[in-house]
């Protein structure tokens, strides 16, 4: 095992790294930027190194300067986290050739992972479903409805050359199809100066269902069951489960999504910890969407249900230990839930609101995980990522989760920014969330029957009253009358 | 009915059993309580200051354009003596990997631009000055 190890980033996931090092009894090296002198991640490791100004481009996202620290401080092995230098194939080249162990995948299958195509290519071999369609232009209507028909409507036509939804056309029925087809491939043209157009099966109310995997370097490999994060924000994940309500009610999903991620990851010459993601359709239908080469924000679900530590494990695998769990060894018990609590402001769109953090309480109790980088009196820098606290939640049942997790956001308080908390409260009492009723576009419909919280007339006269108080406090404070120790008015003897 | 400063900011309140607990934050003259997670604000009015009160748009024709949150000046979309129209664009501000383009909420001429790219802002700092050309 390692001596010494360098976490090449910062915030909560710096100091989750760190606590298993400590936990396994290896020291840890911290790079930090100007702005996170400070930082709890610092605080949290043995050695800590300066990286550089605040821009991630200048600091964090430097592997040479990265790799320099290692150096100098002696780490045989660097953890990268996720984002920044997490998922890119040169730099853990680099770490290679300059004998530095990188803790995660190879080069070659963050390489052959990193395009969407050539994923998708590599899962298809591998007998991973993708979305039906095709992925090179249509010859003409009748191919298009040729293809519609194979993969059942609805379909939906995208612009090769597109994005940004232009050139892109929903199909619901045949006879639509044609003016649909001639639509989109004049928009392109228009749009990309390119008209070609190719057709896929429209996923409806589809649910993002990832499979955790752990594979060794000597062939052995394991899926440890599915977290669903469906609920997600301008594609940003929210809130996350372990295990998904969706794959509860479809049982024999697991096996089969469990088979076909390692299947697809085996393909790569992967190993270490990894997430394949899939989409899932209503019918139970799922394809493979892409391939994530790295430690998920979203981790302690699945080692709240499973038991298994993840980021001990990959710092085994990197060491080139075997993995000794079997596939037959890994059970799911009870439920767990993380919600992402972020600096940002519900009233401005959900602007950031870096800052002081000027006063800071946090849950505990049964079942609660906190896995924070931030401490009360730091402020939290404008350069890096809003994420401030994952809170994480585990109980017997969906339910119960559910309440527990609620309980905890009463007992959070973040004070001098604003964060997110509410929106957690309403969301998880609302009605379809706590039936499991979730898809992607989930969201943006809670959004409009979403209500106001009402306080009750009793609170809002507590409140005005505390208010009241709070704005004489000094006064309130001297009145108060003196209260003496028992223990100063004992005689001396 | 009891109330005790239990820790710094925290203020539990017995009202006959009922017993509540509220964090009470300062913003400016408001207060901001929060009741298990949930928040309000309360404003304790002092009748001396209520002719003094003023509004973020006031009867000069004026509109002072600020920056919601904190962050850095990635773009200057406007100089001054600008025309501008409602809604239009004029000082991009970057925070946490996000991008809020600032707009003119009256149509009118640029008075003063208070932004250059790469400068630190602070929330709620006025960034542009717009003259309503309705005046």
């Amino acid at each position: 095992m390692f001596r010494k190890v360098l976490v090449a980033n910062r915030g909560e996931i710096a100091v989750r790294v760190m606590r298993a090092l400590r936990e396994m009894k290896i020291a840890s090296v911290a790079v930090y930027s100007d702005v996170d002198r400070n930082a709890l991640h610092v605080r949290m490791a043995d050695e800590a190194i300066g990286i550089g100004p605040a821009p991630s481009g200048e600091s964090y996202l430097r592997g040479d300067k990265i790799v320099a620290a290692a150096r100098s401080t002696g780490a045989e092995a660097i953890h990268p986290g996720y984002g920044f230098l997490s998922e890119n194939a040169e730099f853990a080249a680099l770490c290679e050739q300059e004998g530095l162990v990188f803790i995660g995948p190879p080069a070659s299958a963050i390489q052959k992972l990193g395009s969407k195509t050539s994923a998708r290519e590599l899962a298809k071999k591998a007998g991973t479903p993708i979305p039906p369609g095709t992925e090179e232009a249509l010859k003409d209507a009748s191919e298009a409805k040729r293809i519609a028909n194979e993969i059942g409507y609805p379909v939906i036509l995208k612009a090769a050359a597109g994005g940004g939804g232009k050139g892109m056309r929903r199909v619901e029925r045949e006879e639509d199809l044609e003016a649909a087809l001639r639509d989109a491939s004049s928009e392109a043209e228009r749009s990309f100066r390119n008209a070609d157009v190719y057709i896929e099966k429209f996923i409806v109310r589809p649910r993002h269902i990832e499979i955790q995997i752990l594979g060794d370097q000597h062939g052995n490999m394991i899926y440890l069951g599915e977290r669903e994060c469906s609920v997600q924000r301008r594609h940003q994940k929210v809130i996350e489960e372990a295990p998904s309500p969706f794959i509860v009610r479809h049982p024999e999903l697991r096996a089969q999504m469990g088979e076909a991620a390692v299947a697809a990851a085996k393909a790569a010459g992967y190993f270490n910890a990894g997430t394949v993601e899939f989409l899932a359709d209503e019918s139970g239908r799922f394809y493979f969407l892409e391939m994530n080469t790295r430690l998920q924000v979203e981790h302690p679900v699945t080692e709240c249900i499973t038991g298994i530590d993840l980021v001990k494990w990959q710092l085994r695998i990197a060491a080139g230990e075997p993995l000794t769990i079997r596939q037959e060894d890994v059970s799911i018990r009870g439920w767990s839930m993380e919600c992402r609590l972020y600096a940002e402001d519900p009233d401005q769109g959900y602007l950031p609101s870096p800052g002081l953090i000027s006063a800071l309480s946090l849950p505990g109790g049964p079942g609660i995980r906190i896995d924070s980088g931030v401490y009360e009196g730091w402020t939290v820098p404008f350069d890096y990522d809003p994420l401030l606290i994952k809170l994480v939640a585990w109980a017997e049942n969906r339910d119960e989760v559910i309440a527990r997790l609620i309980r905890a956001l009463e007992e959070t308080h973040i004070g001098g920014i604003k964060t997110n908390i509410e929106f957690f409260l309403d969301v998880l009492g609302d009605a379809i969330f706590q039936a499991g009723e979730i898809h992607t576009g989930f969201l943006e419909e809670w959004f409009v029957r979403r209500k106001k919280h009402e306080f009750s007339a009793a609170e809002i006269d507590a409140a005005k009253m505390v208010a009241t108080l709070a704005s004489t406090q000094r006064k309130i404070e001297t009145v108060q009358p003196h209260v003496r120790s028992k223990w100063k008015e004992l005689p001396l003897r | 009915m009891s109330a005790a400063l239990v820790e710094r900011g925290v203020w539990s309140l017995l009202d006959g059993v009922t017993q509540r607990e509220f964090r009470v934050e300062r913003d400016g003259e408001d207060f901001v309580l929060t009741l298990r997670g949930r928040s309000m604000r309360i404003r304790i009015e002092d009748p001396r200051g209520w002719t003094a009160t003023s509004s973020g748009k006031s009867n000069t024709g004026l509109a002072k354009v600020s920056t919601p949150m904190p962050g850095k000046v990635v773009r200057v979309l406007v100089h001054v003596g600008d025309l501008v129209q409602a809604s239009q664009g004029l000082v991009v501000v970057e925070a946490m990997k996000m991008q809020n383009e600032l707009k003119s909420p009256i149509a009118g001429i640029v008075k003063q631009v208070q932004a250059l790219e790469g400068a630190t802002v602070s929330a709620n700092q006025v960034l542009v000055v717009v003259e309503s050309s309705a005046s």
